[in-house]
């Protein structure tokens, strides 16, 4: 099942720090963040559908007849349901390159979180 | 209340007080008479006149049960003493002593020796009436016997003597104080008899009785559970029938203890029938919840309500968290039983067999989700026959 890969549906909106304010902005960093979310959504959604047309298009036992009309069903689902267009980007500032994934930041913000000893765990190699 | 007993035991105020406390109420008298006990416990050896004491120890106006173990202890004495020390008490002395020889008597094992030792109190009591001199005592007990219940006859001796101290009308006094014995009485036999009894069966039947909410919540998590398989059904329905009649026949065999009340069925059903909430107490509750939320004073109560909203994990890290599957390893693997709508012979079914042994070997789909793929396949090539059926 891919939908284990496809957890990563963040609602990484900038919002204020944790003191209680009355603004909640809930706006994304930029549109291609948002766009991001949203094929994020649709993938979610249509995982089963196309993990299971998949299955019966990637075999040899089935009569190609049958994959052939596998074949486009699945062009016709929507196109940001597919999950290889999604973009890992950075959370804070949606930089689409050095993101690294286990913090989901861009290098620049998080060498600027780990400097000032926020990252849990980081600290400047030395050797 | 500790310094009144020891400051006013000798002076005739000592009486007032005693007498106070004796018409005053038979617990709130049994606690002062406890207290006066333990004061007067070490002030008893001090004393010269210790034979009288302890002709007297036994004399505890106020509670049978705490007399009894001084009456084992002391009986033996009494008798010996008793024809000594016939003549030369007042009634003041009397109750000096009866003061300072009361004993605390809580523990509950003590109790029940007095029980046990009853019979040998009996014997030492008919001891002393028979060497009792005042008539007007005897003829006392035997109008108690008459009345039913017989109240010990060193209690009957105590009264008798506050009476005589008091100096309002004496045989009113008397009367009252004897009455409240009695009363006395009755409430300690009541309590000792339906404790130990109820407290032995208690005990005998304890094997016997088993939580029902906690069967009621085995009961609805294997009726929800049952939807999966014909088999698991079987076999899950069987096992709760045998527990439940086990445990019927167990619950209704034995005697009733009565322990429980039958408000908590009341209150079962008052629930029951509060069951369909409309939106203006929804409303209401949202509008309560809303005001009552203020936001956290420190990181604790932020994590605490993190945690509530789903943002943070539970710790220690439950690795199973949200993935509540009670399906049995069997339902899981051999999903054959699925395929019986599927074509026996073909390459639909040999591409089927491939798809249940790739099922069988996840361990992160729930049963349900595999049922859902089998039948979505089933679904899918019973449209797509025409494409099939040219082969």
């Amino acid at each position: 099942m891919a939908a284990g890969g496809l957890c990563w549906v963040l609602r990484a909106a900038r919002q204020v720090s944790p003191a209680p304010s009355l603004q909640a902005r809930s706006y994304y960093v930029d549109w291609r963040m948002l766009r991001d979310v949203k094929r994020r959504k649709l993938a979610y959604e249509y995982a089963d559908e196309r993990l299971r047309i998949n299955a019966i298009r990637k075999n040899t036992l089935l009569p190609k007849e049958l994959q052939e009309v596998a074949d486009k069903e699945i062009a016709a689902l929507p196109r940001d349901s597919c999950p290889v267009r999604i973009r890992n980007r950075c959370v804070l500032t949606s930089r689409p390159r050095g993101v690294k994934r286990r913090w989901r930041l861009s290098r620049i913000v998080f060498r600027h979180f780990a400097d000032h000893g926020q990252m849990s765990g980081i600290q400047r190699a030395m050797w | 209340m500790w310094s009144r007993v020891r400051g006013w035991g000798g002076a005739a105020g000592g009486s007032c007080r005693l007498a106070a406390r004796l018409l005053a109420g038979p617990a709130s008298g049994r606690e002062a008479a406890g207290v006066a006990r333990q004061e007067g416990r070490p002030r008893r050896l001090c004393l010269s006149s210790s034979k009288i004491q302890k002709l007297f120890s036994t004399s505890s106006v106020l509670s049978t049960e705490k007399v009894k173990p001084t009456l084992s202890e002391d009986s033996t004495t009494e008798v010996a003493s008793k024809s000594q020390e016939g003549t030369a008490e007042t009634p003041k002395q009397k109750l000096l002593d009866l003061i300072g020889n009361m004993k605390v008597e809580v523990s509950y094992r003590k109790k029940l020796q007095q029980l046990k030792t009853r019979e040998v109190k009996n014997q030492a009591t008919d001891k002393l009436e028979g060497m009792d001199g005042e008539g007007a005592v005897l003829q006392r007990t035997t109008e108690d016997i008459k009345r039913g219940k017989p109240l010990n006859p060193e209690l009957v001796k105590a009264v008798s003597a506050v009476a005589s101290s008091l100096p309002l009308n004496k045989t009113q006094t008397e009367s009252e104080l004897l009455a409240q014995l009695r009363r006395h009485e009755e409430t300690t036999d009541k309590q000792k008899k339906g404790g130990v009894i109820n407290i032995r069966n208690v005990i005998s039947e304890m094997a016997v009785k088993r939580e029902s909410p906690a069967q009621r919540g085995v009961r609805i998590s294997n009726r929800i559970s049952m939807d999966f398989d014909e088999d698991g059904q079987r076999i899950k329905s069987e096992r709760t029938s045998r527990q439940s009649s086990d445990s019927r026949r167990s619950l209704k065999v034995g005697r009733r203890l009565n322990i429980f009340t039958k408000t908590s069925t009341e209150t079962e059903n008052a629930l029951q029938t509060v069951s369909s909430p409309t939106i203006w107490d929804l409303e209401f509750a949202k509008e309560v919840a809303a005001v009552t939320a203020q936001p956290p004073r420190n990181g604790f109560e932020e994590m605490i309500q993190w945690t509530k909203e789903g943002i943070l994990w539970e710790y220690p890290i439950d690795n199973e968290t949200g993935m509540e599957d009670d399906a049995e390893f069997h339902e899981h693997i051999f999903l054959e039983k699925h395929l019986e709508d599927f074509p026996k012979q073909g390459p639909i079914r040999h591409f089927m067999e491939l798809v249940i042994c790739g099922l069988s070997k996840n361990p992160y789909l729930s049963v349900k989700q595999k049922i859902e793929h089998i039948e979505w396949f089933q679904k899918y090539f019973e449209e797509k026959k025409e494409y099939l059926q040219e082969i």
